[in-house]
């Protein structure tokens, strides 16, 4: 299959699996037992967490790193630990969250209503991008944090976090209160564009290694600030979240990381190629890449993703022709989309494309291609050759 | 077999007539004989009931064999006794045990002897085993009209001891009523549109209308695993898919934006009216329930129904989502119908359809739409799928 769907998941690094599978053998001790056994896997997952915190640039004293389940977890252990403070002081706190945010933070907002915690969404401009100042001017006296994400996983819409950050901590000093906690989701950031956390003033980052070629079922969250976390257990990773860590998949996610981090400039600089090399065609064919207006080069997106309508298609539908293959790709070619055909379904894919004021009729035949370490030209050829005849084919 | 399962089975309609109840039995002979195929058995029939003898490890499929079998008003768990008072009485006992058990407080004893030469007579027997099972049991009371149990006693050959018996399906045996084409769709109703046809005596072959890639392969085999419900019911059953997209395109494109829905029912019912005289089916079989969605108000049914003359049959026609329901989780539809992947894509579906069409002017709409040739090839392009009887009803898959 050709496989143009890299911000679902990457397609892993076989070496990388294999060195973490080889650790997990060469070192079985539990890494919080007493014993040597232990004490010698502890000592490799030190190892791979101040890698991994190395590649993310210069660090603050205080900085940490916890190794969780996945990227969705490490979204969640801040979202959490509100509750946790929320029900012990019985304050209602107020969050700032951006309306594009992926589910692991969006689906969470009412379970925190529900611990009296209240939500105002930030939406962006028409080009997907948020904007400081509407950040900035939402701030209220009771806003204990900000939940925005780095880099949007439909649009890839880079967003202006350090810009985000410095409005809300000027806000906050004006308004005489302490500056709220900023948590950052940079689970499609890392790998795609320079990321250092310790640089952009904010308090927690999550991250995940399945996108940049590791495995899937660990993530990882930077903290510059201590938090206090809702589920509590064995004590593990500093008591932020308990579970015997996975030493096999810490580590892979060390050794992708250092190949991602290597090879980012000349990744980038392939992808702004296929990039161009996407739109002309796509341009071509009476497809209309979104957001409206976005041009290939435009380094307020990242070349690796790009969402696309074509009207008169169901995205749904399309991804299921192009999945089946056709003269053009016999072999057929993935790419996703939030767009649903079912009734129930019709809204929730859409939301993100929706909050930028994207007319439902775009929104609803859209597709996401996104392109990783391992696509070529060859690649993006084939695509457009099945999409021009499916879409002729198929469009109403 | 040297541990048995003992059933005795109670069947027929009360008001059947003499001449009917021969070939009701004959017929439910047949699907018994079918569907016990696969589990080694003994079937002795007798003028309404019958008992199975099956291996005590088979007892629990024989058992959803026998609640699953249209025809069948009851069947109780039998043990066969010697002729000798002491192990008749000891059969008695457990069957009380197990009654008690299920929280029953009364009970009486009918018995019968067709062996005249038994040394106690009826009422003796009844006496004797309601006094020793009254003595085991020291919280229970006889209650001779309105008993929570009653334990049965026949002496014949050998000796039957039973209590009361599960609740079959009633109805009549699959066939005696001919068989029917159900309109198949992936939604709640249908299925048990077929169900509810299949306790009437109407074998069921299922008609599902597939317009890929608009619906998914997924909505395909959510249709699928649906007729393998019915099939536990009818005995097995055929699956016939009709390639459908060119005509639903078709009426994207011509039909008027609010008539589509309506258009496109009619276009199945062209279908399945002409696949069903060619088989030689009787009737049409729906899930339409009145007023439910916009397409099945009065005036729409009319309009949906008039490519065919061949009896529409509406079951659920006067029953609640909510009845449907329950129905539908009774016979195990329901989890495999709320699988979230629709057999219509909501392209083709009008924002503001029309509510009542006027037969006359909507006829002549559907007429100039010219479907003829298209709906041929959808004829000439139906593929078919048997269902074979399974006495295992296939597990709701997994959750999304």
């Amino acid at each position: 299959m050709i496989y143009l769907d890299w911000a679902s998941t990457s397609l892993p690094d076989r070496h990388v699996l294999a060195d973490g599978a080889d650790i997990a053998s060469d070192f079985p001790g539990n890494p919080s037992s007493l014993h040597a056994l232990g004490r010698a896997a502890k000592a490799k997952l030190e190892e791979a967490r101040s890698g991994i915190l190395a590649a993310l640039g210069p660090q603050k004293a205080g900085a940490k790193l916890v190794f969780t389940g996945s990227g969705s977890e490490a979204d969640a252990i801040p979202l959490l630990s509100l509750a946790r403070k929320a029900s012990k002081d019985g304050s209602k706190p107020h969050i700032l969250v951006s309306a594009i945010e992926h589910a692991a933070i969006y689906e969470q907002l009412p379970v925190l209503k529900r611990f009296g915690i209240e939500t105002s969404l930030i939406r962006p401009a028409a080009d997907g991008c948020l904007q400081a100042e509407s950040f900035g001017s939402a701030l209220r006296p009771e806003t204990e944090a900000v939940f925005v994400m780095a880099l949007n996983n439909e649009t890839g819409a880079i967003q202006p976090i350090a810009e985000i950050a410095r409005a809300v901590s000027e806000r906050a000093a004006k308004i005489g209160r302490r500056k709220p906690r900023i948590h950052v989701d940079a689970i499609q950031a890392l790998g795609k564009t320079s990321f250092e956390p310790a640089s952009l003033g904010i308090d927690s980052v999550a991250f995940s290694a399945h996108k940049i070629r590791g495995p899937r079922g660990i993530g990882a969250l930077w903290m510059a600030r201590d938090l206090e976390p809702l589920i509590l257990g064995g004590g593990q990773e500093g008591g932020i979240r308990p579970g015997t860590e996975s030493l096999q998949a810490a580590w892979a996610f060390r050794s992708c990381l250092d190949k991602a981090m290597a090879s980012l400039p000349a990744r980038i600089e392939a992808g702004r190629a296929l990039e161009h090399r996407l739109f002309e065609g796509l341009l071509d064919m009476g497809a209309i890449p979104l957001p409206l207006g976005r041009r290939p080069g435009d380094d307020r997106y990242s070349p690796f993703i790009l969402s696309v309508a074509f009207p008169g298609l169901s995205g749904e539908v399309f991804v299921r022709i192009l999945s089946e293959g056709c003269p053009e790709a016999p072999e057929g070619i993935a790419v996703s989309t939030g767009s649903a055909c079912s009734h129930n379904a019709r809204n929730k894919g859409r939301r993100v494309l929706e909050a930028m004021g994207l007319p439902d009729e775009l929104a609803f035949s859209s597709i996401r291609v996104s392109t990783g370490e391992l696509t070529g030209p060859d690649d993006i050829d084939a695509f457009l050759a099945a999409a021009l005849s499916l879409y002729k084919a198929y469009r109403a | 077999m040297e541990h048995k399962a003992l059933y005795l089975v109670k069947v027929g309609e009360i008001l059947l007539k003499l001449g009917n109840r021969r070939e009701f039995e004959n017929r439910l002979k047949v699907e018994i004989r079918k569907r016990l195929a696969d589990i080694p058995n003994k079937v002795d029939y007798q003028p309404g009931r019958f008992f199975v003898a099956v291996a005590e490890e088979r007892a629990t499929e024989a058992e959803n064999i026998l609640s699953r079998t249209p025809g069948i008003n009851g069947w109780a768990r039998t043990i066969r006794a010697e002729k000798n008072f002491d192990d008749i009485a000891k059969a008695a006992l457990a069957v009380a045990a197990t009654s008690i058990a299920a929280g029953a407080s009364s009970f009486k004893v009918e018995s019968r002897r067709s062996d005249k030469s038994f040394p106690l007579d009826s009422f003796e027997i009844s006496r004797e085993l309601g006094h020793l099972i009254l003595e085991a049991n020291p919280g229970l009371r006889v209650d001779l009209h309105k008993p929570d149990f009653i334990v049965n006693v026949e002496i014949r050959d050998r000796a039957f001891v039973y209590g009361n018996p599960a609740k079959g399906l009633r109805g009549l045996p699959v066939g005696t009523q001919g068989r029917g084409l159900l309109l198949l769709s992936g939604g709640i109703d249908s299925p048990v549109a077929g169900y509810l046809m299949a306790k009437r005596g109407l074998n069921l072959e299922a008609m599902y209308f597939h317009a890929w890639p608009y619906t998914s392969k997924e909505a395909h085999d959510k249709v699928k695993d649906l007729a393998r419900v019915l099939a536990a019911y009818t005995g097995g059953i055929t699956l016939w898919t009709v390639p459908f997209t060119d005509i639903q395109m078709a009426l994207k494109k011509g039909a008027r934006e609010d008539l589509t829905t309506l258009m496109m029912r009619a276009a199945m019912m062209e279908i399945a009216h002409a696949f069903a005289t060619k088989r030689g089916d009787t009737c049409i079989v729906t899930g339409e329930s009145l007023g439910q969605v916009a397409s099945q108000t009065a005036q729409n049914l009319r309009f949906t129904q008039f490519p065919t003359d061949l009896p529409v049959l509406r079951p659920l026609i006067g029953t609640d989502k909510e009845e449907t329901i329950t129905m539908a989780r009774a016979i195990g539809s329901f989890d495999i119908s709320v699988r979230p992947f629709e057999d219509c894509c909501v392209i083709f579906s009008p924002e503001h359809p029309l509510l009542k069409a006027e037969l006359g002017r909507e006829k002549a709409a559907y007429e100039a739409l010219g479907l003829g040739p298209l709906i041929e090839k959808a004829i000439e392009g139906i593929e078919r799928l048997e269902i074979p009887f399974a006495e295992r009803i296939t597990p709701p898959s997994a959750l999304r």
